[in-house]
This record gives structure tokens, C-alpha cells and sequence, in this order.
């Protein structure tokens, strides 16, 4: 009788747990499971295997698979509060987006447990309390790190002090004269946003920060964080910017992996989720401000699974490292590429108008055509369809979706684009 | 006691009513061969059938009382389930879900059954 109570007792913890535990093999088979995990994980698996953690998965998460793959040790902590962006852009009902954190630990050979919890909360906390950290990180750090610059009203810099030369190489009379987009648009990473438009931001809201890698004069690269700060004549006029730059990282290999870690997706290098929510988010207020139109394209391999299951995972990740290597390399490069789902990508193509975006799509869907991934005796071949949608001020990622979701009802392999019109007619 | 087998046999989990929910005993609940679980609009397990105890492993008298959502039924705590009672005052429909009995995933049906007025939420449960 005692034993029965103990088991009940074990069980009523297990089932009120207010965080997810899941036990699995190492193909992602879920040996066990309590309510916790199960009532996150269902609403994502959308018809794939629930008896399957990786299945789940596959759609906000495909990472997790090759992360537990590519730990070598025989035990161990494989990732610890790794987060998972569910929802790309805000839920409808005006609630925060949705954020896990998923902890995994490799138990031995065959089993490993994770634990899952919403961290939608945090995150959302986090965000909002980032933009005031970046500043007082600035404040409070030693004054010798600051380099600063003055820039007139129209970007030139017209004055630099000794710590812009420790920082950057170049000297003050080397920077004096030049515009502040010649020297730091030319370095900036993709989905940067551009330096006349950090200009146009400080001048209405007073001030702008920013990060982004940039450039020495040696030709090495550093992080720089910037706070460029409109100056403005009593009568309100603005008379010129001042520009501070930090130096936030040392060129570390930490840092650069752990950057790299945050921003990208294990297997094929491209943005991950939480990137390309962060870039979207960015891009769609820049063309609520400046109206440049921005387009999106929506990608799915056709057949993906089938590729899986002739050839099997690995071969199936070859394939995803190429279409990723093949379409990086075909885009600009203020394009941004990202990795949403399992077989699901999008790329975010700021500046671009529909058709643009459609020929830029069709360029691409000929390249996949053209591409073979070679996995031993194999070449494969695939294919993938493709959804284009410009920002309109409904939903635009919705729309690229749907025009995926006519270009794979339409035959596969080609490209479709939905219009705003067209649409709401 | 031979009509009352009859009765119940005939009251399959896809046909039974909350009416005849309501009506019936906790025997004549327990003799059901799928799980029935009735929720109050506080969240509260009012009704829990030795059916429903044996498959999820757990004590019956433990169970009820408690926050159904949050104590024993947390996988049925999103929009797929609970939500619904919330947003849908009359109710009858039947889901394919997955439940986590004794922590394994299982493949089960959901009947839910609300009606606008009635103290109870019915879910019925069939592996």
C-alpha cells in the first residue's frame, strides 16, 4: 500500500510540475513526458509525430537535433536555457511573442533529458530593459574606451579626439572631412541599418544606438557600439551630432562564438529564428518610417521528408547546408537569410520592390533546381517553392506564407507572389 | 442491476450527453469505460471517474478538489483545450490529442461538452 502511495505521490509531482521534463533517445523518441512539456510541445507539432521531441520541434527548433548530434562526450550539459522564438512576430491578441528555454542534458550513450519552460515573460522584460542597459553600460564603463566624434548636420565629421585613433587606426585628420556612411556604412553587417538613416533617427528622437562590426584601419574588425546624439541650438535648430563609439568587444573567439551562437542556426550558418525576428522587427519600422519598400520571401524544399527517408538525416543536412551555402552566396549583401523551420527558410530583402523580389526569387529557385548535393554514392537533387510578399501593412509575413502555400498547392518548384490586392479582393 | 449495465453500456463516448452526465452517479460514472472528468467555472475537479484514476495512475479523492488545468491536466492547459471552455460557453466536439499518462505520450480522444448555465465542463477521455 505503501508503494502505491509512493508511486501516486511521484505521480501527482510529476503531473503538476510547473516545468516541462522530457526523457528521449538520441533520435529524439520520447520515452517519457509530463503534462508541462507535452502542453508547449503539441501546439507546435501541427500534425508531425507527438511521440517524437525533434518532430515537434522541427518547425521553431530544427537546431536542437544536430546540437544533441554533434555532442560528442558520452554525458553531459548539451545546451543550457537554449531558447526557442515560437512566434516570429507578435501574436494578434497584442501578447508578447512567444519565447522557451530549453536545457538538455545527455545522460549516456542512448538517453537524454530536457527541460523546457516558458520564458515569454523575460524575454519580453529583457528587450524593454535593453536599450536602457546599453546606455548606462556606456556611462558607467571607463572614459578612456570612449572615442568620440563630432559630425555636422549634414554627416561629415569635422572632429575626432585621441582615443578615435587608439580605437581605430585611422588618425583624427584622416577621419576629419569625411562622411560618417563613408566610413561606416562600407564595414557594416547585413540587415544594418544605414548611416543616413541613424542621422534621420537621431535628429527626431535625439539620439540613436547602435552596434555593428567596423572596420580598422589595419583592416581588422571590432564591435563597435554607437551612440550618436543630436546637438541642437537653443531655438530647438539641429546643429550637428556627437558621436560616441565603444569598443564592447576584443576580437575574443568567445565572443565571436557566442555571437554566432545566439544569431545563427546550428547546421547551416544562416540566421536563426530569434535573428531574423529581431532584423524583421527593425526592417518593418524602417519602412513604416521611410516607406522603402521591403519584400520577403518565403521558402520550402519540396519533398523534404522524402529526402530524409531515402537517404537519411545526414544527407538531409548536407542538403540544407547546401541550399543555404548556394542561396547566401546569390544574395546582396544587405539581404538577410534565415533558417525558420526544419525545411523552411525566408529572406528578408530590404529596399526591394515585388517584382524585384519575385525575379530575385526565380534566380534562385533556378539555382536550387541546378543544385546537387553529393552524400556518398548519391547526387541529389532537389527543388523548393517559393512565396513573395511586400510590406503593406497587413501582415507580411502571413502573406509570403500564403503565397508559399499557392506555389506548393500550384506544383512545387515555383515562385508565387501574393499582392496586397489580390489579397483582400 | 442487470438494466443498469445495459444503460450504461449504451452510452458510448461518442453518443452520452452532458444531460445524462449530469443525472448519472459516481457508480454509474466509474462503470464507464472512458474517463470522465467535470470541471467547475472556478477550474475545480468536481467529477474524476475510477477510469480517468486508473489510466493517469493517480488517487481519485487526491485529485478531486484540486485545479484540474494546473495540477493534473496542465497538457490540456492552451488554446487547444482549456481555452476553449473559456471562449465557447456551448461546447461538443471531439479532438484527437495527446495526453502524458503516467508520462507517456499518448494518443487519445477528446470529447469536450459545455453548455451555456451548466455548473460542469465535461471532458471525456478514450485511449
Amino acid at each position: 500500500m505503501d508503494d502505491v502511495t509512493e508511486a501516486e505521490g511521484l505521480l501527482e509531482f510529476l503531473y503538476a510540475a510547473p516545468v516541462g521534463l522530457v526523457q528521449i533517445d538520441m533520435s529524439g523518441d520520447i520515452a517519457m513526458i509530463n503534462p508541462h512539456a507535452m502542453k508547449h510541445l503539441l501546439p507546435l507539432a501541427q500534425g508531425r509525430d507527438p511521440g517524437n521531441l525533434f518532430a515537434m520541434l522541427d518547425r521553431c527548433a530544427p537546431e536542437l537535433r544536430n546540437m544533441l548530434e554533434a555532442f560528442e562526450p558520452s554525458r553531459g550539459s548539451v545546451c543550457d536555457g537554449h531558447r526557442i522564438m515560437v512566434d516570429l512576430a507578435p501574436p494578434t491578441d497584442g501578447a508578447d511573442p512567444k519565447v522557451l528555454a530549453c536545457t538538455v542534458v545527455k545522460l549516456d550513450a542512448e538517453r537524454a533529458i530536457a527541460c523546457l519552460s516558458d520564458v515569454t515573460l523575460q524575454v519580453a522584460q529583457e528587450r524593454r530593459l535593453k536599450q536602457a542597459e546599453t546606455w548606462f553600460a556606456s556611462l558607467l564603463n571607463d572614459v578612456n574606451d570612449y572615442a568620440v566624434l563630432s559630425v555636422t548636420a549634414d554627416g561629415l565629421i569635422d572632429a575626432a579626439n585621441a582615443s578615435w585613433t587608439k580605437q581605430s587606426g585611422y588618425s583624427c585628420d584622416a577621419a576629419v572631412g569625411r562622411s560618417m556612411a563613408d566610413l561606416f556604412d562600407r564595414t557594416a553587417g547585413a540587415g544594418a541599418i544605414a548611416v543616413c538613416e541613424q542621422l534621420r533617427l537621431a535628429a527626431r528622437d535625439g539620439w540613436h544606438l547602435a552596434e555593428d562590426w567596423h572596420e580598422r584601419l589595419d583592416g581588422s574588425r571590432y564591435w563597435c557600439q554607437r551612440l550618436l546624439a543630436a546637438r541642437t541650438a537653443p531655438e530647438g535648430d539641429l546643429t550637428g551630432y556627437t558621436l560616441v563609439l565603444r569598443d564592447v568587444r576584443r576580437d575574443s573567439q568567445d565572443a565571436h562564438d557566442l555571437r554566432r551562437l545566439l544569431t545563427e542556426d546550428h547546421l547551416t550558418g544562416a540566421a536563426n529564428r530569434a535573428r531574423f525576428q529581431h532584423v524583421l522587427d527593425r526592417e518593418l519600422k524602417t519602412w513604416r518610417e521611410t516607406g522603402a519598400p521591403l519584400s520577403l520571401l518565403m521558402i520550402d524544399l519540396d519533398h523534404f521528408k522524402q529526402v530524409n527517408d531515402d537517404y537519411g538525416h545526414l544527407a538531409g543536412d548536407a542538403v540544407l547546408r547546401g541550399f543555404a551555402e548556394t542561396v547566401a552566396a546569390a544574395i546582396r549583401p544587405t539581404d538577410l537569410l534565415a533558417r525558420l523551420g526544419g525545411e523552411e527558410f525566408a529572406v528578408l530583402l530590404p529596399a526591394t520592390p515585388l517584382e524585384e523580389a519575385r525575379s530575385i526569387a526565380n534566380e534562385l529557385r533556378t539555382l536550387i533546381e541546378d543544385m546537387r548535393t553529393v552524400s556518398g554514392p548519391h547526387r541529389i537533387a532537389v527543388t523548393a517553392s517559393f512565396g513573395c510578399a511586400v510590406a503593406s501593412g497587413q501582415d507580411v509575413l502571413a502573406r509570403a506564407d500564403e503565397a508559399l502555400y499557392v506555389a506548393k498547392r500550384s506544383g512545387r518548384n515555383c515562385v508565387q507572389a501574393a499582392r496586397p490586392a489580390a489579397i483582400a479582393a | 442491476m442487470e438494466t443498469s449495465v445495459v444503460t450504461i453500456a449504451q452510452l458510448s463516448f461518442d453518443t452520452i450527453d452532458l444531460a445524462e452526465l449530469e443525472a448519472m452517479a459516481e457508480g454509474e460514472r466509474d462503470g464507464l469505460p472512458f474517463g470522465v472528468v467535470g470541471v467547475d467555472h472556478q477550474g475545480t475537479t468536481q467529477v474524476y471517474n475510477r477510469t480517468e484514476a486508473a489510466m493517469a495512475g493517480l488517487d481519485r479523492e487526491s485529485v478531486l478538489g484540486s485545479g484540474f488545468f494546473e495540477t493534473v491536466a496542465q497538457c490540456m492547459n492552451n488554446f487547444m483545450v482549456a481555452q476553449r471552455f473559456e471562449d465557447e460557453p456551448t461546447l461538443d466536439e471531439i479532438i484527437p490529442y495527446v495526453l502524458t499518462l503516467r508520462m507517456r505520450p499518448t494518443r487519445v480522444r477528446l470529447r469536450l461538452l459545455a453548455r451555456a448555465g451548466a455548473p460542469l465542463r465535461f471532458i471525456l477521455i478514450e485511449r
